[in-house]
């Protein structure tokens, strides 16, 4: 890396389906901002060089550029901004975007802005929109939404290593449950309860194995991440700012059913590799992060992630991509609760997309926040306890995912 | 087969890059009463204490979706054919159908096209009990992932005339269009079903289990207006 990339602050609104207490976008941004500022009080929008806006979808806006309603409501006229879609993965690409822009060395101080509204319509029907994400000539009308193709994925994947419906419910668990300390997420200001497997076989079902509460949920929100070189980080936030030691992003086809005999992934990880069941762009882009941020082995080296669990069962496939555990091992590292709280690398201890919320173009965002947090010790403060906090944690990882696997980033994150 | 790139003139002697398709078969299937309104307020709320305002914007807009080179695949619907189509130099099939080669070494070479038989076999499967908003009525829906003949990649698609909860991994299945009269060459016009002679394995523990989540949704479905 030419230039060292940091995270020195960054809030987002609370996640909701409904009212967040932010409802227009631009109000929602400021607040963001506003709380950074308190975090760290040197920083001022002065200081940005570079704005970019992170949102998935204007169906949900009716409003296409409404970036250009937040930048302009921020006081930043004058300031080069420009706008990242990547579907799921729009946060983590914005992320990636705003790291290049500092290792360059062409910009100091940049801001990401993202957000979804996705409670502007039903839930059926925000389905669809998202669903339109899927390729509309050939899957759109016959699967209709994300859930049942991810569920076709992981129910052979389960089979192919021996993973039970209980052993994926006890990850919406965690996560529903770590939400329970966070009161920005949606979880705890919503159901508000502590749930048990049980409640999460007994949901309704989604899309077979997949029930309603291994489901992610579908919000409101906004967030914030300054993203600087090390110079302003050290000037602004001397003491707890992080440093993103690694980053890879990779892409799979948009059809999952294209995958099964793919010449490119045969030539670089092996015939049948994904499959219909691996995600090959989190693996390659893991690869890509591990190296950069100098790991060779991600259960020891890393203390824990905020990973994209739009499902509990793509939360477990995720494990495997990222090379926590293998076929051989996947069922047991789930069952022995290593990415729970009291295990060997938490995961989502903020809540995840399970348990704080998924407006879509905030997603990778808030999750790049929480790590944030985790390793610049502010749990404290802006969660309920101490239970959710990370100890001594020096080593984070963040995944941004999106499509069924198409496009999937990851960040390696260490405390300065 | 190359479809020829013609450079035509069109009446101000510009040169044009494609023949302007001469569209001489036409079917509107809308149902009746649904015409184009754009956007439209429709209506609003106010919270008691006015400090909120909920609007109401309407969406209703046509798309073209114009297929082009991918047209075979869905006028072979229309005919109840599966179009697939094949590399020339790899020797590489696909259903949905790829117009250039995915492998690198064949340099994007242009496919050509193969009528692909009218059986397959599942690759996965789901049973979904929710969906998106067009989709609800339909619900519990057996979704797979196909196989259709010696393709390399699998489709997905409804597979019908099962129990949901009796789909197996690899089982055999036929492609089954829609009547003539309905089919509107969309991937909708047709389905899969159980090969013939297929048999389903006796109940397991899985099996009841995925009864027993489906089971509620027949209910909740019967509730939908």
């Amino acid at each position: 890396m030419t230039r060292k990339v940091c995270v020195v602050g960054g809030a987002t609104t609370p996640f909701d389906y409904g009212p967040t207490g932010f409802e227009t976008i631009e109000g929602g941004a400021a607040e963001c901002v506003k709380e950074t500022q308190r975090d760290i009080p040197d920083f001022s929008l002065r200081d940005l060089d570079l704005m970019i806006y992170s949102h998935f979808s204007v169906h949900f806006g009716h409003q296409l550029a409404p970036e250009w309603i937040i930048h302009d409501h921020l006081g930043l006229v004058g300031l080069p901004h420009y706008r990242v879609e990547n579907g799921g993965n729009t946060g983590g690409s914005a992320l990636y975007a705003a790291a290049l822009a500092v290792m360059s060395g062409h910009h100091d101080v940049v801001g990401i802005i993202g957000w979804e509204t996705m409670d502007s319509v039903s839930q059926s029907q925000g389905s669809e929109f998202i669903a339109m994400a899927s390729d509309t000539r050939y899957e759109l009308m016959v699967g209709g939404i994300y859930p049942i193709y991810y569920a076709a994925m992981a129910n052979k994947w389960m089979k192919d290593n021996k993973v039970t419906e209980e052993d994926v419910a006890t990850i919406a668990v965690k996560n529903k449950n770590n939400a329970m300390d966070n009161p920005k997420a949606q979880w705890y200001r919503n159901e508000h309860r502590y749930i048990t497997v049980d409640d999460v076989l007994n949901s309704k079902l989604i899309s077979y194995p997949i029930k309603k509460y291994d489901c992610c949920l579908m919000s409101r929100g906004v967030a914030f991440v300054l993203v600087c070189c090390e110079e302003y980080a050290k000037k602004v936030n001397p003491d707890g700012y992080v440093t993103i030691d690694g980053m890879g992003l990779s892409s799979c086809t948009i059809r999952a059913g294209d995958r099964l005999n793919n010449p490119t992934w045969a030539e670089r990880y092996g015939p049948g590799y994904p499959e219909m069941t691996e995600f090959g762009a989190c693996r390659c882009s893991a690869e890509q992060a591990y190296k950069m941020a100098g790991i060779e082995n991600p259960l020891k080296e890393i203390d824990f992630g905020e990973i994209h669990d739009a499902f509990s069962t793509s939360e477990a496939q995720i494990y495997k991509a990222l090379g926590l555990a293998n076929t051989d091992n996947i069922a047991q590292f789930i069952r022995d609760e290593q990415t729970h709280l009291h295990g060997s690398i938490p995961m989502n201890p903020g809540g995840g997309l399970i348990g704080y919320g998924h407006p879509v173009g905030a997603t990778g965002l808030m999750s790049t926040i929480e790590c944030f947090y985790q390793l610049s010790g502010l749990i404290p403060k802006k969660h309920l306890s101490r239970k959710t906090e990370v100890p001594d944690a020096m080593c984070g990882i963040v995944n941004s995912h999106a499509g069924t696997g198409t496009s999937i980033s990851n960040f390696i994150l260490r405390r300065h | 087969m190359m479809e020829q790139v013609v450079l035509m003139k069109n009446k101000n002697n510009k040169k044009k890059f494609a023949y302007e398709p001469k569209f001489t078969e036409r079917k509107d299937y809308r149902p009746e009463g649904v015409k184009e309104t754009g956007l439209v307020f429709v209506g609003h709320e106010i919270s008691e204490d006015r400090t909120v305002m909920n609007q109401f914007l309407h969406y209703d807009q046509l798309y073209t979706i114009r297929h082009g080179w991918n047209s075979k695949f869905f006028i072979g619907l229309l005919e109840g054919k599966i179009m697939g189509t094949r590399c020339p130099k790899c020797g590489d099939t696909w259903v949905p159908v790829r117009t250039h080669c995915w492998n690198l070494n064949c340099k994007l070479e242009r496919t050509e096209w193969v009528e692909m038989p009218l059986t397959a076999k599942v690759h996965t499967w789901t049973v979904a009990g929710w969906s998106g908003r067009s989709s609800l009525k339909r619900l519990p829906i057996v979704l797979v992932y196909a196989i259709i003949g010696d393709s390399k990649v699998a489709i997905a698609n409804e597979l019908h005339g099962i129990n949901p909860w009796d789909v197996e991994f690899g089982m055999p299945l036929k492609v089954v269009f829609k009547p003539k009269e309905q089919r509107v060459g969309a991937v909708t016009d047709f389905h899969f079903e159980p090969a013939d002679g297929w048999k389903p394995s006796p109940m397991t523990e899985e099996k009841e289990r995925i009864k027993k989540l489906v089971e509620p949704v027949y209910e909740w479905v019967k509730t939908l207006k």
